[in-house]
């Protein structure tokens, strides 16, 4: 084997260790110095990871995987009656066919969004029997096929209670956090595309974070995922989930966030440009249906100016002028 | 803020070589996943700046893993971004497709890869298409497949090498690279 075909299975086997569910710490010093080695490590280690993840991969063994169920899909009669030869190419192709409409229209056919504005709520009963409550300038996209059950929040904080089904799982992602369950209640509050809050009322499920290790939550438990990392919240002894009330409880929360969650519910968009303030961390337990109280609390507890115009209310830090 | 290169050597406790080899992998990564120049330049700053940040509150296991990591999930949330923005402007519901000049420049990718797969052993493309395009792990892909864990991680690696090997030009060896 020549260098060049050692070095790039070397790095294959490198990605395919980095794309397990859970990275060995003990390997990662042995990552860095077998990257730190070489340039061409460096080189052909970045050309097949962005090749394993390309969209152009996934078309190509896409083509590939259909022929293989093609492949496998005629039925070959065990003892043809002659006259029915000419037929079987027929049936194996109409049975291709409807194959592939199966696979690539019922996806498209049983996806619903729903949505509501700021300020409203809306509570919506799935396919399967589930229910979801939405809250405030939330976009869901829900999709039950016969053999599993698929949400993606695109924006905002929904409660789910899932009917339990042994053989079909239900599956939400927020942005890079995926959450996984058979049948509990739950609320996932999307904060941002690499920041996601779970709270399990009921149940258990499972929290995934972009290829990394499942996380388990039980009744009662919080985790807040944030840049790919899971933190645990405090317990909580609630049936339902704070927003439902209106409230928003606040631990050492970046500003950012927290002015998201008073989006939700206010008719004038809200204006948060500075990125100091964006980060700055908060604590509390807030009013978040309440917009003129929300905001006089953290004018008055942080450094910060509010000032309300005739279309949006802009957040400054204290003594900038308005420009 | 995103940190500068000069940043970076001055307040991370790497030698300031090894970061210069951490910005240039990761900018031949992204761009290879995108071809729009802004966004290369965007998701390597935040990415090298992210990094700097995590060195220096813990020890990281991989500075590499974590910042391939990284890159990956800033990709994904511009590609989100540019759907939404183009479905806002259309009104028509965000689509999973990737843009359009990826579109085009990926045809002929996809055409050499498909060539490459279908040149590889039927059991090779088999563990590639359950590993990557339906998300199984290797222990279930062993198991239906009656392999051993280490056969399939190797028809993985073979496999990935091969396609590698299929790509053209630049996107390989600079050289030959014998």
């Amino acid at each position: 084997m020549n260098r060049e075909s050692q070095i790039a299975e070397e790095a294959a086997a490198w990605i395919d260790r980095l794309n397990q569910p859970a990275f060995d710490a003990a390997a990662g010093p042995n990552f860095d110095a077998w990257m730190a080695a070489a340039p061409r490590h460096r080189e052909v280690f970045a050309d097949l990871q962005a090749l394993w993840q390309s969209e152009a991969l996934l078309q190509a063994l896409g083509q590939a995987g259909s022929a293989r169920v093609a492949a496998v899909a005629p039925p070959v009669p065990a003892a043809p009656a002659r006259r029915t030869w000419r037929t079987v190419p027929r049936f194996a192709a109409a049975a291709c066919v409807m194959l592939l409409a199966i696979v690539l229209i019922l996806p498209i056919l049983s996806t619903t969004t729903y949505s509501t504005g700021a300020g409203k709520s809306r509570s919506v009963v799935l396919a399967d029997g589930s229910r979801v409550d939405l809250s405030g300038d939330t976009e869901l996209r829900v999709q039950i096929l016969p053999w599993k059950r698929n949400a993606e929040l695109m924006r905002g904080e929904a409660y789910f209670d899932v009917r339990h089904e042994r053989a079909r799982i239900f599956r939400v992602a927020s942005g890079t956090t995926s959450v996984r369950v058979l049948g509990t209640a739950f609320n996932v509050d999307r904060q941002g595309p690499t920041r996601t809050a779970v709270m399990v009322y009921r149940g258990a499920v499972e929290v995934g974070v972009a290829g990394k290790a499942d996380v388990v939550l039980r009744k009662g438990d919080g985790a807040r995922v944030v840049d790919g990392h899971v933190v645990a919240q405090p317990r909580v002894a609630a049936v339902a989930p704070d927003w439902k009330s209106g409230w928003f409880e606040a631990s050492d929360i970046p500003l950012g966030v927290l002015i998201g969650k008073v989006r939700r519910y206010s008719a004038r968009p809200i204006l948060l440009q500075d990125r100091s303030l964006q980060a700055l961390p908060i604590s509390g337990r807030f009013h978040v249906s309440d917009t003129d109280r929300v905001l006089q609390a953290v004018q008055a507890a942080y450094h910060v100016d509010v000032a309300y115009g005739p279309n949006a209310i802009a957040i400054r830090p204290r003594g900038v002028a308005e420009d | 803020m995103p940190a500068t290169l000069h940043q970076i050597e001055t307040r991370a406790g790497a030698p300031a070589e090894d970061w210069r080899a951490i910005a240039a992998t990761l900018s031949r990564y992204v761009r290879s996943r995108t071809n729009r120049a802004d966004v290369v330049e965007d998701v390597v700053q935040e990415t090298l700046s992210r990094l700097v940040h995590q060195s220096r509150v813990q020890t990281l296991v991989s500075v590499y893993a974590l910042g391939f990591r990284i890159a990956a999930n800033l990709l994904v949330d511009h590609h989100r971004r540019d759907s939404r923005y183009v479905a806002e402007h259309e009104e028509e519901p965000a689509s999973q497709a990737p843009l359009p000049d990826r579109v085009l420049a990926g045809r002929q990718e996809v055409a050499i890869l498909q060539e490459a797969l279908a040149a590889m052993p039927p059991l090779r493309r088999d563990v590639l298409v359950r590993r990557r395009l339906q998300g199984q792990s290797c222990a279930a892909i062993a198991r239906d497949l009656g392999l051993s864990p280490k056969a399939v991680e190797k028809h993985i690696t073979r496999g990935l090498a091969d396609l590698h090997k299929a790509m053209p030009g630049d996107a390989r060896a600079p050289g030959g690279g014998r």
